[in-house]
């Protein structure tokens, strides 16, 4: 390498690369940042570099290895070049086909990036929402460069901020540039760099002063600073040089974690590179001016970041800060005067003078200029590092760039600044990110990590996590931050065990206030953060835990115990009957199930499965262990009466008599054990039969009437009195019913009135609210549906209702309309994929990628449409004919963390119907209860204390449906079971609801032995159905029941969470055999 | 010379003098534990913090080791100031029950509970004896190790320095020491138990071969034969 020796040379030299550039040659540009690297990119390279040998390529295709470019999520990924073509998570076998079509300009189309919620394909990268919605104006170059190659770097343009730094012979007017920019500082005090500049410079310089680039990033999360030593380490060294030459700096340090090889390879590489060519050094350029650059590698101590403390780092002592003023820029590394900037705040100083200063200012806000980046990472979809412009909203980042959630779970707030920032929930994330905003907001911009978090995320976790970080990586000097973050750590662990009280909340919020205040460093001045921060904003959280001992995100384990059985309403023991299955004991298993669910073969048909969905396995990725299927298993197979409930007689004076109004899940199951416990009930049902919602509207092909009904008589006795065909309004009145003796009523009437569309003309005939239809068919065997049916609605009900339809002789087609994309949808996944295979269509605004029931209804010849929402009914003759609908697209998020539909300005369009369902969801049919002085919400629903059922009539309980709107049967059958436990207590007269207890596993059950192979062939047993063609026109019962093998199999796979509790200890086994032993 | 106001009273100081120093000469008590003169100030018990600067930039230092600034307004005993002092003592006492200067100072500042875990440790790392170790006796016998809550005060490697010259210069300048005569059971301890500020274990025979920083301490050894 040559050495130059002017500024001339160097422009020559740059001219001469620079013609070399051939844009339209054809090139792969491979990722080899860490995070690629980590995914395979290695590999990916040495395959491509072998096919290009092989084929003798060379001279037609180049390849270029880049640093990050950070869309880390695909990784490994190849750009190609001048197509711009983005193939993601490329597998060794793709790069020929790449390679290939590069060749003759074609597009390898199964391998470019789709979106995931789309299916859109992208042929730019730069169309790709990742990468369009940012301003990448530091990152940028790093795909276009090999870091290791200097030429690269001045081909683009690199070392002409020095050139024209240079040239100037003015330093004074170079710090005035950067000064003028108002360019802040990026490691996160946001102190300006032009301030800290012109300060240095001011400085009497006799023994030399010093320039420091701080890379000891040691956020957990955050890792943009690396990406730009290792993807562009020349940016550092000339932003570095062009800092000198302002400031007189006589010498530099790259203060780099040793954790970063990469970086530090680059580095090192990049700094020889830039000796040779007379860049650094003595007279640089012949220029006369001198600098040198030098690499400190640190040991990885995250307080070293801290300025002072990398100060006594660098001089070979104990990362510690010490107390400011002095400022460092006074008195620095071996008390000579240092000013420190972070590796972005250098990188966007060649930027600055290539573009101009007045120019750079342009973006960004007022007083945050320029772009920063941040490395969004944790529950979003679209990891990576993102680079923005200052003042970009949360929103912004998060939704549009970042993709959103990854899977159903909302997004619940975001951390930005590691562990010394902060939380900010989702609310707030119209919060524009600067230096500013987010230090008002309680957190900090810090270096700029983002991790996004979801329900599944623990607040209390979360603060835990940090401070268990940072009372390891407080350097301990200051008492307040080594004993603070410790003891913050031990009130959040406490908490987290469910030992916490409310004073344990108020003590550590004073002990954060006081450790924020008292301490000397950056880091114990924002230790508190993570703490104050999510006791500002997630205090229910923390009530949450405190008082009702409850872990909403299922993190905490100790509150938790066996998460399927913490989700269950009904706190079923899952593992138990689950362990019980493989062991071969079905009586055990259905004894487990029976004792907390009075209607387990119901159950085992239409249950929500909050089990499943909170099953370690799908949580971790896996697919979670079929529960209900395996509850069906054992319901099938055992008989009820082998289980035998406990029963409590009372003598005649204390058995009270209850009313119980509505004979659904709930309403029965309260009747239940109110009469286990020995009291008198009299169940007032307004149909014909008792059963509510599992009889009226649960279509028979799900739940078969004779096993609901069985079910139901099996939790009738001779003290409770069943009296069908009476209405609660219309018949009696709570009045009467105090009248006639009942000590106590328990209102559970479901919610059974649908929701009208709201539009003109719904009363035509041929439209029928869901509920309606359902109950015709079910209750009258009336077919109401016929030719063309379309319903309107995402819930269980409207499938079902597409489903009843469907079966009904006179009709012709059936076509689901729905206003959200199919993710949104609520009604159970597996219901919507028989429906699909059913021949029912289904109209929503996603495109049927990687979606397998719409694929299979498309094998079927169907059409499937976007969203769409009715908004007028046409009629003729006072007949239906058809409805105008109007498309939707994604709109806004809103306040359920979801995004909007919002309707597309003239794309209305019409479906011809005949009959028309409306779905769109149900309330209670509560107008009576008003009158009867009960207190009801906007959505018709009876208001209760949450806690206790009670209304605010005295002696009146209500829960199921009518409390909680359209739910689940499960949670219906909880309400009817507390119900009965609080109307017990409320007739004694005891306190009504007993303290929260943490219910942990306590049974041991013999763990089966696996072994590896097992393990690793074992997928989950989707029971057999129907198949499509012969169910159409059946009540046949679709679901089939599963083997004996197929259930022992499933069951084997249970990762049996209990296992932590049962399971004796190593210490506690040899007690056990101690024990033994001494008795034997 | 510097004027700065300390509780409202002007006071002029010579460049580099301490807040600390500057309230001290004013009269008013400032609490310290890691601060000693003839040692060079360390900032790490913060109890000496003090308010300094108005209105939104207010913010509490260390007195001890925050230099006199021309015009700064300094509280010692601001609310903000009592607070912090008061949660730090509590924070103390629940670490260092044990030791007497600890007690009196929460005593002395009213605290009447202490709601954190109790521990029983023998060291608040407050660094006197490090210092007085490098500074006083010259020799750097001993110094910090580790970070974060595993931070302890010793030799190197736990081996025997060779520079050290068991003058028992740092157990005389510990705040904590009196632990060490209350045997290894310091839950037994009674208040003020052993308010000796001369350490026993100095005086005898056996300590010849010990040092100070050994584990179990000498003196515990000794009383416990």
């Amino acid at each position: 390498m040559l050495k130059l020796s002017s500024i001339g040379e160097l422009k020559k030299l740059r001219n001469v690369l620079f013609d070399r550039i051939d844009e339209n040659k054809p090139r792969i540009v491979i990722c080899a940042g860490t995070a690629c690297q980590a995914s395979g990119a290695n590999d990916i390279i040495r395959v491509a570099k072998r096919y290009i040998i092989e084929k003798q390529l060379v001279g037609k295709v180049s390849l270029r290895i880049t640093g990050c470019h950070g869309f880390c999520e695909m990784g490994p990924f190849i750009l190609t070049e001048p197509q711009q073509a983005f193939y993601t998570q490329v597998k060794l076998d793709d790069i020929s086909r790449i390679i290939d079509a590069l060749l003759v300009d074609k597009y390898v189309e199964d391998l470019l990036y789709q979106d995931a919620h789309t299916g859109e394909k992208y042929y730019k990268r730069d169309d790709i929402p990742f990468f369009k919605n940012q301003q990448r104006s530091i990152l940028s170059i790093n795909q276009e460069i090999d870091p290791i190659r200097v030429y690269d770097y001045i081909a683009q343009g690199g070392y002409s901020a020095l050139e024209k730094v240079l040239s100037k012979q003015n330093p004074e007017w170079v710090v005035q540039q950067v000064k003028h920019t108002g360019l802040r500082g990026r490691g996160g005090g946001g102190f300006p760099a032009g301030l800290k500049w012109e300060l240095l410079a001011e400085q009497p310089s006799k023994h030399g002063k010093f320039l420091v680039c701080n890379a000891d990033e040691g956020d957990p999360g955050a890792y943009m600073d690396r990406s730009i030593l290792e993807g562009n380490p020349h940016s550092i060294i000339e932003g570095m040089i062009v800092g000198a030459y302002g400031t007189g700096a006589t010498e530099g340090i790259v203060y780099v974690r040793n954790e970063y090889p990469v970086a530090v390879k680059h580095l090192n590489v990049a700094l020889q590179q830039a000796h040779q060519l007379g860049l650094l050094g003595e007279n640089i350029l012949g220029t006369g001016f001198s600098f040198d650059i030098k690499l400190v590698k640190g040991a990885g101590a995250f307080v070293c970041g801290e300025e002072t403390a990398l100060i006594h780092s660098v001089e070979g002592k104990m990362g510690e800060p010490r107390q400011r003023p002095p400022f460092p820029v006074q008195k620095g590394i071996n008390g000579r005067p240092t000013a420190i900037n972070n590796v972005e705040t250098w990188a966007n100083i060649p930027l600055i003078f290539r573009v101009g200063a007045d120019k750079f200012k342009e973006v960004g806000t007022e007083n945050n200029s320029g772009t920063k980046i941040f490395s969004l990472v944790g529950k979003i979809k679209n990891t990576g590092l993102v680079e923005v412009p200052m003042g970009t909203t949360i929103k912004e980042i998060v939704y549009d760039i970042g993709g959103g959630a990854v899977g159903k779970a909302k997004i619940k707030a975001v951390q930005t600044g590691g562990p010394s920032g902060g939380c900010i929930p989702a609310d707030k994330f119209d919060l524009p990110v600067d230096y500013d905003s987010l230090a008002k907001a309680g957190s900090i911009m810090g270096s700029g990590g983002m991790i996004v978090m979801d329900e599944n995320t623990c607040m209390v976790d979360v603060a835990k996590y940090f401070m268990n970080f940072l009372k390891d990586e407080s350097c301990g000097k200051c008492f307040t931050c080594r004993k603070g973050t410790q003891r913050m750590y031990e009130i959040l662990d406490d908490i987290s065990k469910g030992n916490g009280t409310l004073k344990h909340l108020d003590l550590l919020q004073e002990l954060a206030e006081v450790v924020k205040d008292t301490t000397m460093c950056g880091l114990g001045q924002t230790a508190s953060n993570p703490v104050l921060s999510t006791l500002n904003y997630f205090m229910e959280e923390y009530r949450r835990h405190v008082l009702d001992k409850k872990c909403d995100a299922f993190v905490c384990k100790d509150l938790v115990g066996a998460s399927c059985q913490a989700a269950c309403p009904l706190d079923t023991e899952v593992w138990r009957y689950v362990a019980l299955i493989e062991k071969g004991e079905y009586e055990q298993a259905y004894k487990v199930i029976r004792h907390s669910n009075p209607f387990p073969s119901a159950c085992a048909r239409v249950c929500g499965r909050k089990c499943e969905n909170k099953c370690n396995l799908a949580v971790s990725g896996d697919e979670a262990i079929a529960i209900r299927a395996l509850k069906r298993f054992i319901t099938d197979r055992i008989d009820p009466s082998v289980y035998k409930p406990k029963r409590i007689s009372k003598s005649n004076g204390d058995a009270r008599k209850i009313a119980v109004v509505g004979s659904g899940p709930a309403g029965l199951s309260a009747a239940h054990y109110l009469s286990l416990l020995g009291h008198k009930v009299t169940i007032f049902e307004a149909d014909k039969e008792p059963g509510g919602m599992l009889i009226s509207c649960i279509p028979e092909y799900r739940l078969p009437r004779d096993v609901a009904r069985k079910e139901i008589k099996s939790l009738l006795n001779e003290n409770v009195t069943l009296k069908c065909g009476v209405t609660l309004g219309r018949d009696i009145t709570i009045d009467e019913l105090f009248k006639e003796g009942f000590d106590a009523v328990f209102l559970a009437i479901g919610a059974d009135k649908s929701w009208r569309l709201g539009l003109e003309r719904e009363d035509t005939e041929g439209i029928y609210p869901s509920m309606q239809f359902l109950k015709a068919f079910n209750l009258r065997g009336e077919q109401l549906a016929k030719g063309n049916v379309g319903i309107v609605g995402g819930g269980n009900s409207a499938v079902d209702a597409a489903r009843v339809a469907i079966r009904q002789k006179k009709v012709k087609s059936v076509t689901l309309l729905y206003r959200r994309t199919y993710r949104e949808m609520p009604a159970y996944a597996e219901e919507v994929e028989a429906a699909l295979e059913e021949g029912i269509k289904l109209k929503t605004l996603v495109s049927p990628v990687k979606i397998r029931y719409i694929e299979a209804v498309r094998d079927e010849g169907i059409k499937v449409e976007t969203f769409v929402e009715p908004v007028k009914i046409d009629s003729e003759k006072g007949h239906l004919v058809d409805i105008r609908c109007i498309r939707n697209k994604l709109g806004d998020v809103d306040s359920s963390g979801r995004r909007k539909p919002v309707p597309i300005p003239d794309s209305e369009f019409t479906i011809p119907l005949d009959t028309l369902i409306v779905a769109i969801g149900e309330q209670p049919d509560s107008d009576c209860l008003a009158s009867m002085g009960l207190e009801l919400d906007n959505g018709g629903r009876l208001k209760v204390d949450a806690k206790t059922l009670c209304t605010n009539r005295q002696g009146v309980f209500a829960g199921g449906d009518l409390v909680t709107g359209p739910d689940t049967v499960v949670s219906a059958i909880a309400a009817g079971k507390k119900a009965a436990k609080v109307i017990d207590h409320y007739l004694s007269g005891e306190e009504l609801v007993e303290p929260p207890k943490v219910k942990l596993p306590e049974v041991f059950v013999e763990p089966a032995a696996l072994g590896d192979e097992e393990l690793e062939d074992i997928t989950r047993v989707e029971p057999a159905t129907l198949p499509a063609k012969s169910r159409k026109k059946s009540f046949a019962e679709v679901e089939k029941t599963l083997s004996v093998e197929e259930a022992t199999r499933e069951a084997r796979r249970c990762l049996r969470c209990d296992l932590e509790f049962t399971q004796c200890t190593e210490s506690e086994k040899a007690e056990c055999a101690a024990v033994e032993g001494k008795s034997a | 010379m510097i004027t700065l106001k300390i509780n409202g009273l002007d006071v002029s100081v010579e460049q580099g003098t301490t807040l600390l120093e500057a309230a001290k000469f004013l009269g008013f008590p400032i609490p310290t534990l890691c601060h000693m003169e003839g040692l060079s100030p360390y900032g790490a018990c913060r109890l000496c913090v003090v308010e300094i600067g108005e209105g939104p930039k207010a913010k509490l230092v260390s007195s001890c080791t925050y230099p006199a600034e021309e015009d700064l307004r300094v509280r010692t005993a601001s609310q903000r100031v009592l607070r912090a002092r008061k949660m730090i003592l509590e924070l103390l006492l629940a670490s260092c029950p044990q030791s007497k200067i600890i007690q009196d100072l929460a005593s002395a500042h009213g605290i009447r509970q202490q709601r954190f875990k109790q521990e029983h440790e023998d060291c608040i790392l407050c660094g006197l004896c490090v210092r007085m170790c490098a500074e006083q006796m010259v020799a750097k016998a001993i110094g910090f190790r580790n970070r974060g809550q595993n931070r302890s005060i010793g030799t190197p490697f736990d081996v025997k320095s060779d520079v050290c010259r068991l003058c028992g210069g740092c157990m005389y300048v510990c705040p904590a020491c009196q632990l060490r005569c209350t045997y290894n059971e310091p839950e037994k301890a009674i208040c003020g138990g052993c308010a000796n500020l001369t350490p026993p274990c100095v005086d005898k025979e056996q300590f010849n071969d010990m040092m100070c920083y050994m584990d179990p301490c000498v003196a515990c050894e000794i009383k416990k034969d």
